[in-house]
């Protein structure tokens, strides 16, 4: 009973940092960083209801990710459709996408899955590319002029700043983790692990595992997808490597392996250490830490190589990452913690 | 009055006739032993049975519906479970948890389902594993969780598969006890299993395969003194 108040009152307070952060916090720069771990925590969890619950472990999660950035962006771009409509009508054709990818794939089960997964994210990319009047191909779509946000006459938002981009990321990041919690705690999220714990018992205890199946990847991609016109609008640009890429469905799935599935805070913890990390690597941040601890000197053969390199190295740390994870805790970081946890349920002596 | 009627089923893998021209009845709230040499077919009628094979001539009539072509899924529903002859527990979920997936058939409510799945588990006698990790139970209590499960889905027909297999003579009993318990709140029961002296116990009557075909079937005293089954199968001690 104290615990849950704690916990209660704990989160509260948490909830309530997060929404008075923009006003003081000045700096793009860190509002950017809370974007980025905004997006990657709805990327995670959005993955983690049919991956981390349902066990169907999709490497094609790009499609829908690109999807909806790609149908927003178009309909801003082309259509002069507002994102806020936009991004439904790429929520509608996600659920469509969905299905017809759900109806072919769930007949194939375990790393016949993974690999019709990928095959549907690449055949998205490839469109992408060469239905050139639809979606600009390679060159890609750029619209940064968003409008302005009314209700009735009164402006509610501009998006000159980065602060509404906070306030929306913050909201979907809350909101795919609400989802993820009332799957959990309802009969969906029994039938899920049911199905991914053992497929014919779970058939056997009166469970449609076609049925069940598509209902997690429905959900999964819708989140995705918000997720995705949420990146298209924040960053302004689309094109299909971005967005699209093999490297994105892996990035999602990185962030609930690492972080734990199954699990509600599996893909907080995997943004918390995975979006800090790729920032870093990408600004060069470990390379000057390196030199302001006098570990390397700047003009020195490393120094310099590192400069150059590392940049470009988040991919093989990543690499790294996912083999230390899966060597050290197989169940991912909440999975570790867990672990450490009292022993409680653990075994049968 | 039948609850399942097995009429001229034919299960072939190839070639191969797993199950041929099998035709029995199973009246309801007795229980039918289904006994048989290592690789009769007593699994693949079962398979037959529930839905995860269709078979490939013949009709399984279950309460005056033709169940052949429906899904394990659908069988479920409309009130035949069966357990497995390799357990399959829900290994990373808790055994209550296990429990109230079957629940969950006839109910929506997680609140509901938990206090159905609780009272199965005072059925089977795992109340004190509530909260244990499926997984790590001995084989003994996920046999009985296996069971729990598939009572909780509230079957009128159950099937069980070698639920003693691999069990002590002191855990067999309990099997047995249980068994006999189910069978005394009504619920009618086919099971298979190769212990005789525990089948002889909990048979009301007994459907002997070999090589997928019918070799007799009868009460277990008929069978065991039937010359072709000591013949096929139990060999000459049991006579």
């Amino acid at each position: 009973m104290y615990k849950t108040l704690i916990k209660a009152s704990l989160g509260l307070i948490f909830l309530a940092a997060l929404l008075v952060i923009p006003r003081y916090v000045e700096s793009p720069y860190a509002l950017h960083m809370m974007i980025l771990l905004f997006l990657s925590v709805s990327q995670g969890q959005s993955w983690n209801i049919l991956g981390g619950y349902a066990g169907q472990y999709s490497v094609g999660h790009a499609a829908y990710f690109g999807v909806g950035a790609y149908t927003t962006m178009m309909l801003m771009y082309s259509r002069q459709v507002v994102p806020w409509v936009g991004v439904w009508v790429g929520v509608a054709i996600v659920i469509v996408v969905a299905l017809v990818i759900g109806s072919i794939c769930f007949r194939l089960r375990g790393p016949y899955f993974v690999l019709a997964s990928i095959a549907v994210a690449e055949i998205m990319r490839l469109s992408a590319i060469n239905l050139t009047t639809l979606t600009n191909g390679a060159e890609g779509i750029l619209a940064t002029e968003i409008p302005a946000f009314k209700i009735g006459e009164r402006v509610i938002t501009d998006f000159l700043t980065k602060v509404p981009f906070y306030y929306i990321g913050l909201f979907l990041a809350l909101f795919t983790i609400a989802i993820t919690y009332w799957v959990q705690h309802s009969k969906l999220g029994y039938y899920f692990q049911a199905i991914r714990e053992d497929q014919d018992a779970a058939h056997s205890l009166g469970i449609h595992i076609t049925v069940y199946k598509n209902i997690g990847l429905v959900i999964s991609a819708v989140l995705t997808s918000l997720a995705g016109a949420f990146y298209g609008i924040y960053v302004g640009f689309v094109d299909p490597p971005t967005v699209l890429g093999l490297d994105v469905s892996v990035q999602i799935m990185l962030i609930c392996i690492i972080g734990g599935m199954g699990t509600i805070w599996g893909p907080v913890l995997g943004s918390l250490l995975l979006v800090p990390l790729s920032e870093a690597l990408r600004s060069n941040m470990i390379t000057e830490g390196l030199v302001k601890i006098g570990l390397v000197s700047a003009d020195s053969r490393i120094g310099l190589f590192l400069k150059e390199n590392l940049s470009h190295a988040h991919v093989l740390l990543y690499g790294i990452l996912v083999v230390l994870v899966i060597l050290f805790m197989p169940e991912g970081l909440m999975g570790f913690i867990k672990k450490m946890a009292p022993r409680r349920n653990r075994e049968a002596v | 009055m039948a609850i399942l009627e097995i009429k001229s089923v034919s299960k072939f893998f190839g070639g191969l006739a797993a199950n041929s021209d099998v035709s029995f009845v199973v009246e309801e709230g007795t229980i039918m032993g289904l006994i048989g040499p290592n690789g009769a077919g007593k699994t693949t009628l079962f398979n037959c049975i529930t839905g995860y094979y269709p078979p490939s001539k013949g009709e399984v009539i279950f309460n005056g519906r033709r169940m052949n072509g429906l899904q394990p899924d659908k069988v479920c529903m409309l009130g035949m479970v069966r357990t497995w002859q390799k357990v399959r527990p829900l290994a990373k979920l808790s055994v209550i948890d296990n429990v109230m997936v079957g629940a969950l058939a006839r109910t929506s409510s997680l609140k509901h389902a938990r206090e159905l799945a609780m009272e199965q588990l005072k059925v089977v006698r795992l109340e004190h594993r509530v909260d244990f990790l499926a997984g790590g139970l001995p084989i003994g209590e996920r046999k009985k969780l296996e069971v729990a499960r598939a009572l909780a889905t509230q079957p009128k027909l159950l099937l069980l598969d070698e639920v003693m297999g691999g069990l002590n003579p002191a855990e067999s009993e309990e099997i047995i006890q249980l068994i006999l318990d189910i069978k005394h709140h009504g619920l009618t029961q086919m099971v298979i299993e190769h212990d005789m002296k525990a089948i002889m116990r909990i048979s009301d009557r007994i459907v002997v395969l070999t090589s997928g075909e019918k070799l007799t079937e009868g009460t277990p005293q008929e069978v065991v003194s039937n010359q072709d089954v000591i013949d096929a199968y139990l060999g000459e001690s049991h006579a």
